[in-house]
């Protein structure tokens, strides 16, 4: 009995041969793996640039012992109507297969993404098959073709991993909006809200007087930071309607879209506010938002009112003025009341912002008016874009304090100046 | 060569209608049902549910009093010999159809969605025959297998379902009324026939060891499908919204292709497997009750020998229309409109039918 069944076994194994299927068949060793597609604005009407940031798999694997000279990644620009047909026109140059497997970002300049056209070429994205709906799409100021290739991080030097945590902690941290092509799509075929995607760009400023040296308030390429690392940003982000990207947020901007969209994944915020006891220092603060915002809509009104209210927990972390807020409930109230005036400014100035600017809004609260509605006629004959920018909205910041550091207290600055 | 003496117990029964019905979220089922019915598919859903209670019930009252019969032989008995068989061959035909058209839409899923470069005739080929394989293997070889694969296939399918609704927004369920509730009510009517395989089911009724445990079974697995279903169509809508849903062609594949778990980025193909065994299973049954309902009309009692007649027959039909992508649903929605008002009306005549024959009565008397 055993014996059979051994037999049989071995009758079985001539079918793992085919397993490997016949006209889908690929040899992982036949293939190269493109890990970000640019796409650049041609002369030419209906074509458009388009680069490939190939991988090298040798590089960085156990085998190559570190004995390879190779490069680890090369890129690729060529003219193109979309990035389906480039796959075999590449192989003019790249010996391998193409294969879109690993890809990880869509990279798009700024021009070609202001371009009304541009929607036309990132569709065909939804078309194939190897393009997944959580590739992230980012916007650079320059070329994307000078972007890919001038962004050169010290670490990390495999570009998926680069891109992958890269774009992963910009978004913990808020920095940049989670950008997959699904929201772009969802967003886009909604035609209600505004799309933000990630901002980047090699292009930095040079000139001393021009960049800022620590202010996240800014985009990415105003920021300067010393020292050798990326050629890279990744800040702030670039607003899209209807498909087409009308202007830009900064980093802070983002993260208070992050914070009031409760749809975002952001956990912690380490950020620097001013100190009310002393003008000339700024506390460092960790906001973590401890339920969901509350949006109160009454859409039956004529202009639409919406009030927000968005609780969040304050840890203060440094104490520069040594003024202890712990021991005094009065400092501790004052504490509170300028962050929030603080906050609730600074959210009001974006509200206004995407209401003047961008006439729609990225906060996701027309998902709150869809329940005011029973069906979907009503709800698209409120036309929730053409009423947005007119709808009066006050957003009420709701501050409970967490921790005051590791030890809360510091002792006072005076008694130690004595 | 007696395979279909064998009888199956209530838990291969029941793991059959998880699979056959259950996997119906995998295909393009949803995508017909969020055309008309938009974000507010699961209401309708919910009022298909209802509605198809009513003739599974009737069904069951008929069933009750012919224990050893199956669909056919009480469609002789209450029809009498001409009608019976006509409708027999009319079950039949849009049976058959529907087997079709469900093959082809499984072949063009795995040809648009994750095979672009095979055939589509060797793709149809190969399930086919591994269909038939099943299919020839009998009830009892079925049963077996699908319960032996129910808790991976189910598991798998709940993972993904998970993992999506995480990844989803449940306020895209709103407006909940959606297309507005006349809508809604149009898509129940019409896509009623969704569990129309309910009616199918009778052709083995009498295979299940006991009406105690076909009754239990069939009540139970309509039960945990129906939640099943609605459940995946809710989770489709918060993921990717009432706008995209439209456009989309099959939406758990779509979801599956998104979805990355953890630093696992590209896990389609740990879902892909397991759909594939139910795809078989799925349509080892089909054809098995196909070619069960044909032996039967045409009483031919080693009806295992017409399987590889019907593969040839479905593979000819099936590749036959020219461009699948665009006429599949166009045909689905045809027949399901078809399908609809039969499987809402058949029961209940024969049930009518069984009262004024007085076979409730005679039962009644026989059980005192």
């Amino acid at each position: 009995m055993k014996q059979n069944n051994l037999i049989k076994l071995i009758f079985l194994i001539p079918f793992i041969l085919i397993l490997t299927g016949c006209w889908d068949l690929k040899g992982l060793d036949r293939q190269v793996f493109v890990i970000g597609i640019g796409l650049d604005v041609s002369d030419e009407k209906g074509k458009i640039d388009i680069t490939y940031l190939i991988a090298n798999p040798e590089v960085g694997t156990s085998f190559a012992g570190g004995g390879t000279e190779e490069d680890t990644v090369m890129t690729v620009t060529m003219r193109s109507p979309d990035f389906l047909s480039l796959r075999h026109s590449v192989n003019a140059a790249v010996a391998r297969e193409i294969s879109y497997d690993l890809l990880k970002v869509i990279v798009v300049s700024e021009e070609l993404a202001k371009d009304e056209e541009f929607i036309r070429f990132l569709y065909s994205a939804e078309k194939d098959r190897e393009i997944k709906r959580n590739t992230y799409l980012i916007v650079t100021k320059e070329k994307a073709a000078e972007f890919l290739s001038k962004n050169d991080p010290k670490f990390l030097t495999r570009p998926h991993k680069f891109y992958e945590n890269m774009i992963q902690r910009g978004i913990e941290v808020g920095f940049i909006p989670n950008s997959e092509l699904h929201h772009f799509f969802r967003v886009t075929e909604e035609d209600a809200n505004l799309f933000l995607a990630t901002y980047a760009t090699t292009n930095i400023r040079q000139k001393e007087d021009e960049y800022r040296i620590n202010e996240m308030d800014a985009l990415a390429g105003d920021v300067r930071i010393e020292g050798e690392t990326n050629s890279a940003n990744f800040l702030g982000a670039a607003v899209f309607l209807e498909g087409m990207m009308i202007g830009t947020l900064t980093g802070v901007e983002n993260r208070i879209v992050m914070l009031l969209h409760d749809a975002s994944s952001i956990t912690d915020i380490l950020a620097p506010i001013p100190d009310p006891f002393h003008e000339d220092y700024e506390l460092t603060v960790r906001i973590r938002k401890q339920h969901n915002t509350s949006v109160e809509m009454n859409v039956h009104d004529m202009p639409p009112k919406i009030h927000v209210t968005l609780p969040l927990t304050v840890d203060v972390l440094t104490d520069p003025s040594m003024e202890n807020p712990v021991d005094n409930k009065k400092k501790v109230e004052k504490l509170r009341s300028t962050m929030e005036e603080f906050m609730e400014t600074k959210i009001m100035a974006l509200v206004e912002k995407s209401q003047k600017e961008f006439k729609a809004e990225p906060f996701g609260w027309s998902l709150y008016a869809r329940k005011e509605f029973k069906t979907l006629k009503d709800y698209m004959e409120f036309d929730w874009m053409r009423t947005y920018p007119e709808m009066k909205i006050d957003v009420d910041v709701e501050i409970r304090f967490g921790q005051f550091g590791r030890q809360p207290k510091t002792p006072s600055y005076k008694g130690i100046r004595d | 060569m007696k395979q279909n003496e064998g009888k199956i117990g209530i838990r291969d029964y029941m793991a059959i209608i998880l699979l056959t019905l259950g996997s119906k979220v995998s295909d393009d089922t949803p995508t017909l049902l969020y055309k008309t019915a938009k974000n507010s598919a699961w209401i309708s859903m919910l009022g298909i549910a209802l509605l198809s209670l009513i003739p599974i019930l009737f069904l069951l009252k008929v069933f009750s009093v012919h224990r050893n019969k199956n669909l056919h032989e009480i469609n002789l008995h209450l029809f009498g010999k001409v009608m019976g068989n006509l409708i027999s061959m009319g079950v039949l035909l849009l049976g058959f159809s529907s087997f079709v058209l469900d093959t082809s839409v499984y072949v063009d899923i795995i040809g648009s969605m994750y095979f672009t470069r095979t055939p589509t005739l060797a793709l149809y080929i190969l399930m086919l025959v591994v269909c038939g394989y099943g299919a020839k293997r009998g009830i009892e070889s079925i049963g077996s297998a699908a319960w032996l694969t129910l808790f991976y296939l189910k598991a798998t399918l709940f993972l993904a379902l998970i993992f999506a609704f995480t990844k989803g927004n449940l306020k895209f369920i709103f407006p909940l009324w959606g297309p507005g509730t006349l809508e809604i009510a149009k898509t129940t009517g019409s896509k009623l026939s969704i569990f129309a395989d309910f009616y199918f089911l009778g052709i083995i009724a009498p295979l299940v060891s006991s009406f105690k445990e076909f009754r239990k079974g069939t009540l139970w697995a309509f039960a945990i499908v129906v939640v099943e279903i609605t459940a995946a169509l809710i989770i489709f809508v918060i993921l990717f919204d009432f706008t995209s849903i439209e456009v989309i062609s099959y939406p758990f594949h779509e979801t599956i292709l998104y979805l990355s778990i953890g630093f696992l980025s590209n896990v389609e193909s740990m879902f892909l497997p397991f759909w594939l065994v139910a795809a078989f299973i799925r349509f080892s049954f089909y054809l098995y009750l196909v070619v069960t309902l044909f032996g039967g009309i045409f009483k031919i009692k080693e009806f295992e020998y017409l399987v590889p007649v019907f593969i040839v027959i479905v593979l000819f039909l099936g590749i036959m229309p020219k461009n699948l992508t665009y006429t599949l649903p166009y045909l689905r929605e045809m027949i399901l409109g078809i399908l609809s008002p039969l499987f809402f009306i058949l029961p209940i005549l024969m049930w009518g039918m069984a009262k004024l024959r007085g076979d409730f009565k005679r039962e009644a008397e026989q059980s005192h």
